[in-house]
């Protein structure tokens, strides 16, 4: 608990919103998959600090360099997305939900639990990167690592735009998820496309892990639930469904996360984060960008 | 012999945990936060019994009270979603009752000792049946017992109109509403009727297992109370307890040789039976052809 310092909070807000670009990645890829299948991938956050994981190998075993780590943590979750695919959605009757998010959740388990037999549950520290770099902006300092997390979910969310709205592939994605039945009739493969939507956003939660992991300093099982959870309150709050939603939602989350840090200390500070989706429930239950018309 | 009437206790604390959750899905609504009502239940007959001194079954009646309350409340909030959202919703809920009790810390001292919840180090003092000397047949009685009444008490409602109003509601939302029956008031009573079951389970488990910290109330255990009903089908309480006792019975003891690759196991076990059986493996279907398979058997 602190005093009210002008200064300081802004470096506070600050902070958070270059650390809330993680969420709002993380947010992303629930509402890709969402938008697609009308289901909720309960593994993704868990398959995104895989990818992380398998980074963190190619670090300590080959020494590779910061970006060969984030492109083999991007492909490792990728991977993992097409495999949670197959095993949670693909073989699972169409509009059965209750049946997908139950197989989803085995697979969170199961992801969580071969990362805890793999690690004996303990925490591995992740490379820092640009730790040192530190920017002066008047009496504000801009952490580097972070700005670093900022700019490459910048790029990250810049590239999946572009293959949604700039790509035949992501025609065919944009179609399915907007009448899958009309989608199929005009000759798409609805499969290969949810698989390809699948893989996108495991690449894009590859990055997402290996840059939490990188801000955070450390890798561990403990992560998986609240980074889970916090996902989820982000794609709900921007609106299911909704891409530019999951962006507002991440850096907002962020921010206030760091605020209420700020304030309540550690311990207290995920209890606030669960009760500002209670707030958006109440008062906007169709979060920020989402459509009046309820879809479940 | 002990270890197994400490199973026996297990099961049935587990069986008003899958009920709980059966209550709802009744209503066609799936809460990932009974773990949330579970650990409150936990938590308050544990501090009624060590920190106010009550005997056993004015805590547990308080406890489950405390515990349906706060199902009321967050019914109103959470119930104005569905489907997905609702699981979401009911997700942050368990959560935040576990961050709570991760930071709640109320130490008084009783007879020279300090008891009470100590945050991270878990409630470790709720020695009530060790304090007044019941023996494990009586602990596994008084469990039963409660677990008797809930069952009875649910199979009767699902006779009456109270049953065919839950149904109604989740069989088609609009349809039910369409004949006069108010959506909201159903959905929170079943709430609350859930919350006030797993108040009662939690109040047990705190009982029997002596100990408790936040560690206990995880999604993992929300996961375990919704995989009961989804397992054992909708159509009567009974499918629950078959349910729960595959799982905890057959499943977790059977698998024990594993040591600490069964949970790896279990994430598996509920992909492939998601898979092979989406609707559940003792749903309606399996449930009529197995009544008709046990009349041919007698009439033959």
């Amino acid at each position: 608990m602190g005093d009210f310092d002008f200064v300081y909070i802004t470096q506070t807000v600050g902070d958070g919103l270059l650390f809330g670009s993680t969420y709002a990645l993380i947010g992303i890829g629930f509402t890709l998959i969402f938008g697609a299948m009308g289901k909720l991938n309960m593994t993704y956050a868990a398959a995104s600090l895989g990818g992380a994981y398998v980074g963190l190998a190619a670090f300590t075993f080959v020494n590779a360099p910061a970006l060969v780590v984030f492109l083999v943590s991007a492909l490792a979750s990728g991977i993992v997305g097409f495999i949670a695919y197959l095993t949670c959605f693909r073989f699972i009757p169409i509009h059965n939900h209750l049946a997908a998010l139950m197989a989803s959740i085995g697979g969170l388990f199961f992801i969580d639990e071969i990362v805890i037999h793999t690690t004996d549950g303990s925490p591995l520290t992740f490379p820092a990167m640009f730790e040192d770099v530190m920017f002066e902006l008047g009496p504000l300092g801009i952490r580097g690592d972070l700005l670093f997390v900022f700019a490459v979910c910048i790029a990250a969310t810049a590239g999946l735009l572009f293959v949604l709205y700039r790509s035949r592939l992501g025609l065919a994605t944009r179609a399915v998820s907007q009448q899958d039945v009309a989608a199929r009739l005009c000759g798409i493969d609805v499969h290969r496309t949810n698989a390809v939507t699948f893989v996108l956003a495991g690449l894009l939660g590859g990055i997402a892990g290996a840059m939490t992991a990188a801000a955070v300093g450390v890798l561990s099982p403990l992560i998986t639930i609240p980074l889970t959870v916090k996902g989820l309150i982000v794609t709900v709050i921007g609106g299911l469904g909704s891409i530019p939603g999951a962006i507002v939602a991440g850096l907002m989350v962020g921010a206030l996360e760091n605020v209420f840090l700020y304030f309540r200390g550690v311990n207290e500070r995920d209890m606030y984060v669960l009760l500002l989706l209670f707030v958006f429930l109440v008062f906007r239950p169709h979060g920020i960008f989402g459509s009046a018309i309820s879809r479940d | 012999m002990s270890y197994y009437l400490g199973l026996v206790q297990l099961i049935g604390i587990h069986t008003l945990l899958g009920l709980s959750a059966y209550v709802l899905m009744l209503t066609g609504q799936l809460s990932l936060g009974q773990a949330g009502f579970f650990a409150i239940g936990a938590y308050s007959a544990g501090i009624l019994t060590v920190i106010f001194e009550l005997p056993i079954l004015p805590a547990l009646l308080v406890g489950a009270c405390i515990a349906a309350f706060f199902a009321f409340l967050v019914g109103f909030p959470a119930l104005r979603v569905k489907g997905l959202m609702l699981v979401v919703a009911t997700i942050a809920f368990g959560e935040f009752v576990r961050l709570f009790f991760f930071n709640l810390s109320w130490r008084v001292p009783r007879d020279g000792i300090e008891v009470g919840p100590d945050s991270t180090n878990g409630f470790r003092e709720i020695r009530y049946f060790v304090a007044n000397g019941w023996s494990a047949w009586e602990i596994t009685t008084f469990v039963w017992v409660f677990v008797i009444l809930v069952m009875v008490a649910l199979w009767w409602m699902d006779r009456s109109r109270a049953g065919a109003v839950l149904r109604a509601v989740g069989e088609d939302e609009l349809a039910a509403q369409s004949v006069g029956i108010n959506l909201t008031a159903v959905k929170v009573t079943a709430m609350t009727a859930g919350g006030f079951i797993a108040g009662i389970g939690g109040a047990l488990y705190a009982h029997t297992a002596t100990y408790v910290d936040h560690l206990t109330f995880t999604v993992l255990l929300a996961t375990f109370a919704i995989s009961y009903p989804i397992l054992g089908g909708l159509s009567s309480v009974i499918g629950t307890l078959v349910a729960v006792i595959f799982i905890q019975g057959v499943l977790v003891e059977g698998l024990r040789f594993l040591g600490d690759w069964r949970n790896i196991v279990f994430g598996l076990l509920i992909i492939a039976a998601m898979n092979l059986k989406p609707s559940g493996l003792f749903d309606a279907r399996t449930a009529r052809i197995l009544k008709r398979a046990a009349s041919l058997g007698r009439r033959g």
